[in-house]
């Protein structure tokens, strides 16, 4: 077991240019952090115990307004869920990894790291592979908790009038689009934002839980329709 | 305290879906009905979760041509660009000038 230098530099190297794109989703999350009230550095510490900006921003957004907390809980561990698919695929590759690494090579399990390991080859030396790994996961870990502090600072200076927490919902547009391939998606999408929408009035905001449950209702659905 | 506690639960919850596989279930394969459903959880959590965000404490949803007009543009863009940079620039500008006009 063995540093590869030249794999741990790629590591960096490839790590970088994937790390722009989720700088405004630091920021903003700063900035949701500053606006939800909580304490600054209570909501910083999501980024490193949650370390996930799509769920760290649902829950810090929902904590702020006023959802109970299990339901702001419940709705971000669902935004996460997809990272089970990303640990099974990643399985097989960690077989021949200590145990220490496969133990502590699922926290770093980000999207973009994901997106970087899952291409390299199945057969790749181990002690390359790990290297690539850790060097890629800590970069993303150093820069996005580094951000995130950026944000918080940054959020009590933008003017109120600018409404800047509007960036929010736009991010999770961008995320839609992004995020579909086939309409089947689509549909998920729509009926998720229709029923919340008809069952915005119930106690505790559970019409969120309520609606994204109907909208993957709908896309399954609507997957069996696309394949017959 | 409660926000900490709420931060943790997640925190964990997160990494266990992360290692579940890897640490135990490395020979298990995942039902391909949880495979399929798991696919629509993002879109449909984000889709109900726009709505969740402009809706008001009274349980009414503040959404006006502004939104509307911000929501397309930054769907736009994102689908032009795949970038979080350029959509949220584009949305918030359409935002400000449409509220401006209106």
């Amino acid at each position: 077991m063995s540093v590869d230098r030249a794999a741990a530099r790629q590591g960096v190297i490839d790590a970088l240019p994937l790390f722009v794109p989720a700088i405004p989703f630091a920021l903003v999350i700063g900035l949701a952090i500053t606006e939800s009230g909580m304490n600054p550095f209570v909501g910083w510490s999501g980024a490193w115990l949650i370390f996930g900006g799509a769920a760290q921003l649902t829950l810090v957004t929902l904590l702020g307004t006023g959802v109970a907390v299990a339901a702001a809980v419940g709705t971000a561990l669902v935004v996460n869920a997809r990272h089970l698919m990303y640990s099974a695929a990643l399985a097989p590759t960690f077989q021949s990894q200590p145990r220490w690494f496969r133990w502590l090579g699922p926290y770093l399990l980000i999207d973009q790291l994901f997106a970087l390991t899952t291409v390299r080859a199945p057969d790749e030396d181990p002690d390359s592979f790990r290297s690539y790994y850790l060097a890629a996961g800590a970069t993303f870990w150093a820069l996005w908790l580094t951000v995130v502090a950026f944000g918080l600072l940054l959020g009590p200076v933008v003017p109120e009038g600018w409404n800047l927490e509007f960036a929010i919902p736009i991010l999770f547009i961008g995320l839609l689009v992004l995020g579909i391939e086939h309409w089947p998606e689509m549909v998920a999408a729509l009926a998720g934002a229709g029923v919340t929408y008809l069952a915005a009035g119930l106690p505790n905001r559970t019409g969120l839980l309520v609606g994204a449950f109907f909208g993957m209702i709908a896309g399954f659905a609507a997957e069996r329709l696309r394949r017959e | 305290m409660s926000d900490f506690l709420a931060t943790v639960v997640v925190g964990l919850g997160t990494y266990v879906f992360r290692a579940v596989f890897i640490v135990v279930l490395a020979k298990r394969r995942i039902p391909e009905v949880v495979l399929v459903a798991l696919k629509y959880v993002g879109p449909a959590v984000l889709g109900a979760l726009i709505v969740a965000l402009l809706t008001d404490p009274e349980g009414n949803v503040q959404i006006g041509v502004p939104e509307v007009s911000a929501f397309v543009a930054g769907g736009f863009v994102a689908h032009r660009t795949r970038s979080h940079i350029w959509t949220l620039f584009a949305g918030m500008v359409v935002y400000w000038v449409v509220r401006a006009l209106v």
